[in-house]
């Protein structure tokens, strides 16, 4: 299951896409709910410290996200935020605060992380990592309808 | 007074693999120290110097308590406490 691909349609895909160019330059951030890595919802996150290069997101809006989530029956298949001047690859800062602090242990090891970079932002490219024995590593994103992705 | 606490991924080692678990306390600072003693370890990975660490985020009924007292927010009988790990990053 960690190694398994993250399934997103078409329109999920348009709906990250959009809020990643809306917040240019800065960092945005959201979290992803589905059902065995399947996402079925994308719930945009406040940026709490927007940033070029970083980003947390709002203590509170994502409690409501992710309750949100959560009362559709859903469960958190992935958190996705873009890096406007970056690479699609966690940092060594994503990879930090993807762990409990002095541990390899992810916060949300069913999760994938997603990284949206738009150094090209005319031609985004999307990228998703998930926990697996003790380390990120990336993981295949099916998209259901690449006709309509832009 | 049983409050029902939602304990994050990375702790449930901890709580014997239960996402959810039962505590009796009357506020946070002492829900922690029923979760340290049902569950050994927990405290420590929860706060610095008495204080919740910066980066863990507790509700209660959905508020957070940095807006109700924090560590000296008042529990009563039926809350609902969810522990959640803040989520940043960056390119850097």
């Amino acid at each position: 299951m960690s190694t398994a691909a993250l399934t997103i349609a078409g329109a999920e895909l348009s709906a990250i896409l959009k809020h990643c160019r809306r917040e240019l330059p800065n960092e945005a951030c959201g979290i992803l709910g589905g059902r065995d890595r399947k996402v079925e919802s994308v719930h945009p996150v406040q940026n709490a410290h927007p940033s070029p290069s970083r980003f947390a997101m709002e203590p509170t809006a994502q409690f409501l996200a992710m309750d949100e989530v959560s009362r559709a029956g859903r469960e958190l298949v992935g958190i996705y935020h873009s890096h406007p001047n970056g690479p699609a690859v966690l940092s060594s800062v994503d990879l930090q605060e993807a762990c409990w602090p002095g541990t390899t242990s992810p916060n949300y090891p069913g999760a994938v992380q997603v990284i949206v970079s738009l150094q090209d932002c005319a031609s985004p490219v999307v990228r998703g990592y998930a926990a697996n024995r003790g380390m990120f590593i990336e993981v295949p994103i099916i998209i259901d309808e690449p006709k309509q992705v832009r | 007074m049983p409050v029902t606490v939602s304990i994050p991924t990375p702790l449930q080692r901890l709580s014997g693999g239960k996402v959810k678990v039962s505590c009796s306390a009357t506020s946070i600072e002492g829900l922690l120290e029923a979760l340290e003693m049902a569950h050994p370890g927990m405290k420590e990975r929860l706060t610095v110097s008495g204080k919740v660490r910066p980066f863990i985020n507790i509700y209660v009924n959905g508020e957070d308590i940095r807006t109700l007292g924090a560590e000296a927010s008042v529990l009563k009988e039926g809350d609902t406490v969810a522990i959640i790990a803040a989520i940043a990053g960056g390119h850097g």
